[in-house]
């Protein structure tokens, strides 16, 4: 297990750890996450630029930068502003929604598996929304029965859970039961639609930012800024969970209520990006790892590397689902096919340890 | 003659680190063979590699005259058996099943069970004395009881080659010696070959004929008991001097390592930790009572150790003492507070539990597990601060782990991770330090570096400090207070001198034996004596 | 050491005597034969007794009611046996050989593989006809299996169980996102096989049967010989190695026909998924922990299950129905919460 560690140039050394105070906040920061998270936040806004010179009608970058400061051409702002910008924010949101709610529950359950695709609560989103889709009711409410859908399951499998406390293994073991059952009323509900509602519906399973619009950027600026914060805030008790129920109580956590927020604040964030864009699979469950392989253990700054890490990838998959394939796909195919070979190789790099 | 030996082999897990290197050893026939040493020097992994279950990188193993590994591997299980450290049973299986399972390597495929499959059977549960247990299932048994099921599947394989890993780690000392006479049983009576991996010398010291001592993964020292378990012997292999002293029974030689405490420092006029007493308390998990209506007054800034059988409810009591179990009735106090009442980032600055078996997640550090101590003093706003930093960097230094301190967690050993956990309890400043078994896992180097330190902590500041223990002669060396408890209750309590007696060590252990001097406290020291007086072997 | 603490009542039920365990299961057979019974006689069209027996026994072409008893519940009964019997001890056998109480035939991707085969055949060839379905679904589950199974044990450690179900996982993701692009791509063959994806045991052929019934057969008595096998291996890798058996080719042997029996499964009835995982714990408590006894009533049970299930279905919609695989996964799952919440659980 650790020769490899023992031989890596960092062992043993004091990482670059500050402490930071501004005004009432004090709090310690890792220098090299710091800078990872800046480095990786150059990349995104980069390929973002990219992003917005792309399309059936390509964009010089002057234009586009015109467009973004207001002084371009009438076209160049309907197609930046109009057309591409929302799609290109909602892939940079919807990308760290998912893998900072991967990260909560990864940590919280201790388990390296667990996303929240596994324990089903996209499962209830989908169910709610692909009810939505085929029994052909107005498409612009479909985001808030989606949502409904993610915390009618985030709720169920909570409280099938409690037992006097919430035990990780027992959450895994409901969840995946709870996944079960929102599957197969899906599925039944896909079998007895008609052809192009059930078409629809899988397109939406698939999950897309396909035509976003100013609205969903909005609900999803909201929901950031409110739950970022408190997820950042969480990673400090989330530390402390990591050791186990004993040490958390021995250092006085109450330990029901950190999980209770843990869970909330991991399921807002899931719920809200699959109501906006279908339950995209494999950024929940592969980021975490990246951003912990990268930066080091689970806490605030790792938190947001790994939102980064996130955006990127959900940017870089709709890219390459919209402009560099012959036929269009969905950000949510993409973004498995890439995930699960890198996860496989990871595998094949950690193979000694399990 | 020789059956079983390891020729210049040398062992390595997948990260080409060797564990074991070049090592020759030929187990003598007939006799027991213990092989001690500090954890991690490879004692386990030798012992695996000489039943099979692990190929050498170099050298061979040797079973009857031939390569173990160009052997089949059922015609191995037939003359060679390993019992693993701790193994875990299908939920529910019948002792007698788990026994039948050992004849595994002599069946074939479709066989049906033959008269001589029974005969081994009924042999192993006699030899055992499982026999009136053996309808009963495997979770049910008690430690000592449990450890026998193994050991009688073990036997059914009937194999002259009997090869156990920590065949009495977890066991209290009724249980080791129950376990231990049955090894000397199945050599004497049944002339099986038996090689134990032991982490208690004086256990080896019981049973073996040789001793085999390993330090970094490899033999430093061999021969019989009385020539290897010598004061400079084992101060060279686990870096600790020992003390002997005669047990009268056996007139064998009993090793005590010795602590660097000075006996002689008294407590601090003024401890800073409180009293703890608990009225009527009763608890247990679900609705199974462990502990009952348990009267009991925790003298303040003294240290106690609470000590009994396995599982009389001493951990138990500990937990709710710390607030990590409600009572069902009564309740507990820390300085006349009941525990139960008031936020619990309250209690976690007035009191601190090391429980047993704590996890980290990988590639945490040292200095950032031992910050976790300062939780109670911080809010999500203010995460850190220049108090916070001083609290950690002295604990750190009390605990002597400054040179670990920007060191992964997985990387330490037992005991330096066991002094990170104590360093994260100091760091909560409290004035009450519960400590539930903090000696498991670790080599008698490690134990008594850890109960130093737990000395210091007490003797520095007057901290009120709480521990359970299982092994006797520690808890009354450490302790200025034992409890005894049997059956989740408290049996006796009060000083070292007044509750360790051949009559209470009969009573509550059930274990026969003579009260010793600690050569270095004198302090009471328990030597058991033999249950039936075992027969000298002719020659 | 609170571990240590017992479930008494599933203690006492382990330790029945072998009589008992024996007139269980005599009883369980007997169920299962009038489950069979009702299986042929309910329906969109109610059959009496005498028709149902009629049609297997002494069948006259000429009655109406005879003829969908032979034409349409006769197969399906039979398959459901088949693939009831198949996926309970594939099931037993998968959690016997990886200890772990989730484990189920579809941890090695059989189901994903072969819904990529079946995808696949239809997108590319053009493939309508269900008859030809089963072998690339069997193909497809085969071929996943042993990639899931190569992935798994690359490295010195072998096919660990952990790293089986990781493999699992993601390749099983990434079949199913190509998929779903296949799916989005073209509503045809969306319109085709989205029938087949739920597993289903209604207007499956009976010739679809017979093309799989060997691998049925060699899967369910070469799992039900190496129930001892299977115990030992149950008590973990150091111990089965004392006592002398090879662990990794028995893992190997295991996986094999176990991906024989889900194949052969899925490839007939689609994905059907819980009966795996559920049946072996639901027999447990009468059975306790012997393999043996374990697989005898998997066998039984499995089919009793999953017959039950598909009656279910039948009568909840009538005149339609709801595909068995709803149904087993609507039934199981609640039972799987049960467990989780009955048990003490320790940490996985």
């Amino acid at each position: 297990m650790s020769s490899r560690l023992l031989a890596s140039p960092e062992f043993g050394k004091r990482p670059p750890v500050r402490f930071v105070q501004l005004g009432r906040l004090a709090f310690r920061v890792n220098i090299r996450v710091l800078l990872l998270i800046g480095i990786s936040a150059l990349a995104l806004v980069a390929l973002a630029a990219w992003a917005l010179t792309l399309g059936s009608f390509r964009l010089p970058l002057a234009d586009v930068l015109g467009a973004l400061t207001g002084s371009g051409t009438d076209d160049a702002n309907f197609i930046v502003l109009d057309l591409r910008l929302p799609r290109v924010l909602v892939a940079l949101m919807i990308g760290p929604m998912l893998a900072m709610s991967g990260a909560i529950f990864q940590g919280l359950v201790r388990n390296p598996l667990v996303s929240p695709d596994i324990i089903g609560i996209n499962a209830g989103a989908a169910l709610f929304a692909v009810f939505w889709i085929v029994t052909g009711r107005s498409l612009q409410w479909l985001p808030i029965v989606a949502f409904i859908g993610a915390v009618v399951a985030a709720m169920s499998i909570y409280i099938l859970s409690w037992q006097g406390n919430i035990s990780a293994a027992r959450l895994i073991l409901v969840g995946i039961g709870m996944n079960a059952v929102f599957s197969a009323g899906t599925s039944l509900l896909i079998i007895r639609a008609d052809i192009n509602d059930a078409s629809r519906a899988v397109l939406w399973q698939a999950g897309s930012v396909y035509a976003s619009t100013w609205s969903d950027v909005r609900v999803l600026l909201t929901t950031l800024i409110i739950l970022v914060p408190s997820g950042i805030g969480l990673m400090w008790a989330l530390r402390v969970v990591q050791l186990g129920d004993m040490t958390a109580r021995s250092v006085g956590m109450p330990l029901e209520r950190t999980r209770l927020a843990l869970i909330l604040v991991g399921c807002g964030f899931s719920a809200v990006a699959v109501s906006i864009a279908g339950p995209i699979g494999f950024v929940a469950l592969m980021i975490p790892h990246l951003a912990r392989m990268i930066a080091g253990p689970i806490g605030g700054g790792v938190l947001v590397f790994a939102g980064i890490l996130g955006a990127l990838l959900v940017l870089g998959s709709d890219m390459i689902g919209q402009h560099a394939l012959p036929v269009t796909l969905p950000v949510g195919v993409i973004t498995a096919a890439l995930g699960a070979p890198y996860f496989l190789f990871l595998l094949y790099r950690m193979n000694t340890q399990l | 003659m020789t059956r079983l030996q390891a020729e210049n082999v040398t062992l390595a897990y997948s990260n080409n680190v060797a564990v074991v290197e070049e090592l020759s050893l030929a187990i003598a026939d007939g006799g027991v063979t213990s092989i001690i040493g500090p954890n991690g020097c490879g004692k386990s992994t030798l012992l695996r590699a000489l039943a099979r279950l692990m190929t050498p990188r170099g050298g061979t193993v040797i079973l009857d005259g031939e390569a173990i590994h160009s052997q089949p591997t059922k015609e191995v299980a037939k003359r060679l058996c390993l019992m693993p450290q701790q193994p875990d049973a299908p939920e529910s299986i019948t002792v007698e099943d788990l026994t039948r399972r050992g004849r595994y390597p002599h069946q074939s495929m479709l066989q049906p069970p033959t008269r001589k499959d029974q005969i081994a059977i009924e042999r192993a549960l006699t030899l055992t004395n499982m026999v009136e247990l053996r309808d009963r299932s495997v979770d049910e048994l008690s430690g000592g009881q449990r450890q026998r099921a193994w050991i009688s599947m073990a036997l059914a394989q009937d194999t002259p080659l009997l090869l156990l890993d920590e065949p009495t780690t977890y066991l209290d000392i009724a249980h080791q010696q129950e376990v231990l006479e049955l090894v000397e049983k199945l050599n004497q009576e049944d002339e099986r070959t038996i090689v134990l991996v032991l982490h208690d010398i004086n256990n080896a010291a019981q049973v073996s004929d040789r001793v085999v001592a390993m330090r970094a993964g490899k033999i430093i020292g061999e021969g019989s008991a009385r020539a290897v378990l010598t004061p400079e012997r084992l101060e060279e292999v686990f870096g600790v001097p020992c003390d002997t002293v005669l047990d009268p029974d056996s007139h064998r030689l009993i090793s005590i390592p010795r602590s660097r405490i000075d006996t002689a420092r008294k407590l601090p006029a003024n401890p800073i930790g409180p009293p703890l007493t608990a009225e009527k308390l009763s608890s247990g998990y679900g609705k199974q009572r462990i502990v009952t209506e348990v009267d009991l007054a925790v003298p303040k800034g003294q240290i106690t150790a609470i000590v009994g059988p396995n599982a009389c409810g001493k951990s138990t009591l500990l937990r709710t003492f710390a607030r990590l179990l409600a009572p069902m009735d009564g309740v507990a106090y820390l300085d006349e507070q009941p525990v139960q009442v008031g936020p619990h980032r309250d209690l976690a600055k007035r009191l601190t539990v090391l429980a047993q078996g704590a996890v980290s997640p990988a590639g945490v550090l040292v200095e950032d597990l031992v910050a976790v101590g300062r939780y109670p003093y911080q809010r999500w706003w203010r995460q850190w601060s220049d108090a916070d930093q001083q609290v950690v960097d002295e604990a750190i230094d009390a605990t002597g782990i400054d040179n670990l301190r920007w060191r992964p967690i997985e990387t330490l050993s037992g005991g330096q991770r066991q002094r990170v956990w104590l360093a994260l309890a100091l760091a909560q400043e409290t004035g009450t330090l519960l400590l539930d078994e903090p000696t498991t896992f670790l080599d008698i180097a490690h134990q008594i570096e850890v109960l130093d330190l737990v000395w210091e902590l007490n003797r520095s500041e007057g901290r009120t400090v709480v521990m359970v223990l299982h092994d006797l002669g520690q808890a009354s060396r450490y302790a200025d207070f034992i409890v005894a408890m049997k059956d989740g209750r408290v049996v006796a309590a009060g000083t070292p001198e007044e509750v360790i007696t051949e009559r209470l060590v009969a009573d509550v252990f059930s274990v026969r034996s003579k009260i010793g001097r600690d050569p270095q406290t004198g302090s009471p020291l328990v030597l058991p004596t033999r249950n039936q007086p075992v027969a000298v072997p002719a020659g | 050491m609170a571990v240590a603490e017992t479930d008494a009542r599933s203690a006492w039920l382990g330790a029945m005597p072998r009589v008992t365990k024996m007139a269980a299961l005599l009883l369980l057979t007997g169920l299962l034969l009038v489950m069979c019974l009702v299986s042929l006689r309910v329906g969109s069209i109610g059959i009496t007794n005498d028709d149902a027996l009629n049609a297997i026994f002494d069948y006259s072409p000429e009655s109406y009611e005879q003829t969908v008893v032979r034409s349409l519940r006769l197969p399906r009964t039979v398959i459901g046996m088949g693939v009831g019997a198949a996926l309970a001890v594939a099931g037993a056998a998968m959690q016997a050989a990886t200890r772990n109480p989730l484990a189920g035939p579809s941890i090695l991707g059989v189901n994903s593989g072969a819904a990529f085969g079946v995808v696949t055949a239809v997108f590319f060839a053009q493939i309508t006809d269900p008859l030809y379905f089963v072998w690339f679904a069997f193909a497809g589950g085969l071929a996943t299996s042993a990639l899931v199974y190569g992935i798994g044990s690359v490295g010195p450690g072998g096919a660990s169980p952990v790293k089986l179900a990781l493999a699992g996982v993601i390749v099983s993701a990434l079949l199913g996102s190509w998929l779903t692009a296949l799916l989005l791509l073209d509503q045809q063959t969306l319109d085709v096989v989205r029938f087949w994806l739920v597993g289903s045991l209604a207007g499956r052929d009976l010739d679809v049967f017979y093309n799989v019934l060997p691998f049925f057969a060699i899967g369910i008595v070469g799992t039900m010989l190496i129930g001892h096998q299977l115990n030992i291996l149950s008590m973990g890798e150091d111990t089965a190695r004392s006592l002398g058996m090879q662990t990794g080719r028995m893992r190997l042997l295991v996986a094999v026909l176990v991906v024989l029996l889900a194949g052969a499964s899925v490839a007939v009835a689609g994905p059907i998924g819980f009966v795996g995982l559920a049946v072996p714990h639901m027999v447990r408590s009468l059975s306790g922990p012997d393999y043996r006894w374990v697989l005898a009533y998997s066998l039984v049970v499995g089919p009793l299950l999953l017959l039950s299930a598909d009656v279910a279905g039948r009568i909840v919609a009538k005149p339609s129905e709801v595909q068995v695989g709803i149904i087993t996964a609507v039934v199981g799952a609640p039972f799987l919460i049960a467990i989780a919440r009955r048990r003490r659980i320790a940490e996985l």
